[in-house]
């Protein structure tokens, strides 16, 4: 197929592994697949911080499954990347370790109290929620078999995350003004956590193309406003000044981006931020401590299929 | 190694392929498959296999069902008869007419494409 045919035939979940792909969409689905399995990783990651600052045994038991999800999501994901033919998993794995994979800008921040467990498994979760409903309906067939199944176990996830709000925010009145300092810190990188206006996003237009996108940054933003915006006033989360929410003529909301710190993102996007450096090296040194356990499997592969070939011979 | 792998999630229910999963042998490959795809959903088995072993037809390489006229073999062409007196007769028909109007659709896209 070459790209024009793709781009007539695209539609949700059109084209597989038979089918034979052009360069051009393979790499692009690479991409962003591989960014999606490196933001479970590093979401996984971030979040088993958690499991040691959660407060009750109920909390720690859901944190540790839901980190145990994140992994299977970045597995699975790892899978749907690798049938594109690009990238090998081990490659994918030593690109994060690397510094050269990329992630969500999220997942760039370490954390280190309970109050910022509802910024991620509320807020960050319910935005990447969003996103990956839509991408069930993707051309690339794997990818949206794998958000059956993520968006199936994310449910979890989020309810899990507005349940850590609720309670924090029923809590002292000093417990309520630690989780609204740490709102503010985090709302701005929630807003840039669906990346930057549609015409400074290098990849969509490709991607919406040839059916790998079926939804816009900006609409997926203004979504989750509609939608999260009257969750945290819910709970009594006094939405900041800046960055700037306006009404839109349709009724829906959106949010001034100039107000947003696009430097930083950008920096992030790089991996050069300071917090990057600091995530990704915390990643690397694990995944040089159980090398072994890869090595183990990989030797027994080829001892094992020289065994077949011995038995067969 | 990759190996696909199929769910069933009641006993009798027909499997249905759920992913795949990289092992180095089939030990391993049901365990990493026990992981990955029935830790929440409701499971009562799984066929792991390797994906070499599995060949497929596609409806590029076969004419399934064939290019003439069958409506001899259809439940919906003996419309004088009226199939309501068993219930497991009227089903039968209706989905029958069900995958006749789906094929019907599929040649429809064919011939428009």
């Amino acid at each position: 197929m070459n790209i024009t045919e793709v781009k007539e035939n695209a539609g949700p979940r059109e084209f597989g592994p038979a089918d034979d792909m052009p360069e051009e969409y393979r790499k692009a689905a690479t991409r962003m697949i591989q960014f999606h399995a490196n933001s479970e990783v590093m979401g996984g990651y971030l979040d088993k911080e958690f499991t040691r600052h959660a407060p009750s045994i109920d909390r720690k038991l859901a944190n540790t499954a839901k980190v145990q999800d994140e992994i299977g999501h970045a597995q699975l994901l790892f899978r749907a990347a690798e049938t594109l033919g690009v990238k090998t998993r081990d490659q994918m794995l030593d690109e994060l370790a690397e510094g050269e994979g990329k992630f969500l800008n999220c997942f760039h921040y370490p954390v280190d109290s309970w109050y910022e467990a509802p910024m991620i498994d509320f807020f960050v979760d319910g935005g990447a929620m969003r996103r990956q409903a839509t991408l069930k309906s993707t051309s690339w067939t794997p990818y949206a078999h794998a958000m059956d199944k993520v968006c199936f176990e994310e449910g979890f996830h989020v309810k899990h995350g507005e349940s850590i709000l609720r309670e924090l925010m029923q809590g002292s009145k000093a417990t309520q003004e630690r989780v609204q300092e740490t709102f503010e810190t985090w709302w701005p990188r929630i807003l840039q956590f669906f990346g930057p206006t549609n015409d400074e996003s290098v990849h969509d237009d490709f991607a919406q193309s040839v059916g790998l996108k079926t939804t816009t940054n900006d609409a997926l933003r203004n979504s989750f406003l509609n939608m999260y915006i009257p969750k945290a006033e819910k709970y009594g989360l006094e939405i900041p000044d800046t960055p700037r929410i306006y009404e839109r003529d349709d009724g829906t909301m959106a949010v001034r981006e100039e107000d947003l710190d696009w430097d930083e993102f950008w920096t992030i996007s790089k991996n050069e931020y300071d917090g990057s450096k600091e995530q990704i090296g915390s990643r690397r040194r694990r995944q040089e401590a159980v090398e072994w356990v890869r090595d183990a499997l990989d030797t027994w592969e080829s001892t094992d299929s020289t065994r077949m070939e011995v038995a067969q011979s | 190694m990759i190996w696909e792998v199929f769910r069933q999630e009641s006993a009798g229910d027909t499997y249905e392929h759920v992913g795949n999963v990289h092992a180095p042998d089939s030990e391993l490959a049901e365990q990493f498959a026990e992981v990955q795809h029935a830790r929440r959903m409701q499971t009562n088995s799984l066929w792991v296999v390797p994906a070499d072993e599995i060949s497929e037809v596609g409806a590029q390489d076969a004419a399934f069902g064939g290019r003439t006229d069958k409506s001899y073999r259809w439940a919906m062409t003996y419309n004088d008869i009226d199939a309501s007196f068993a219930e497991e007769v009227a089903d039968s028909e209706e989905e029958q007419r069900e995958a006749a109007r789906k094929r019907r659709e599929a040649l429809a896209e064919e011939g428009d494409a």
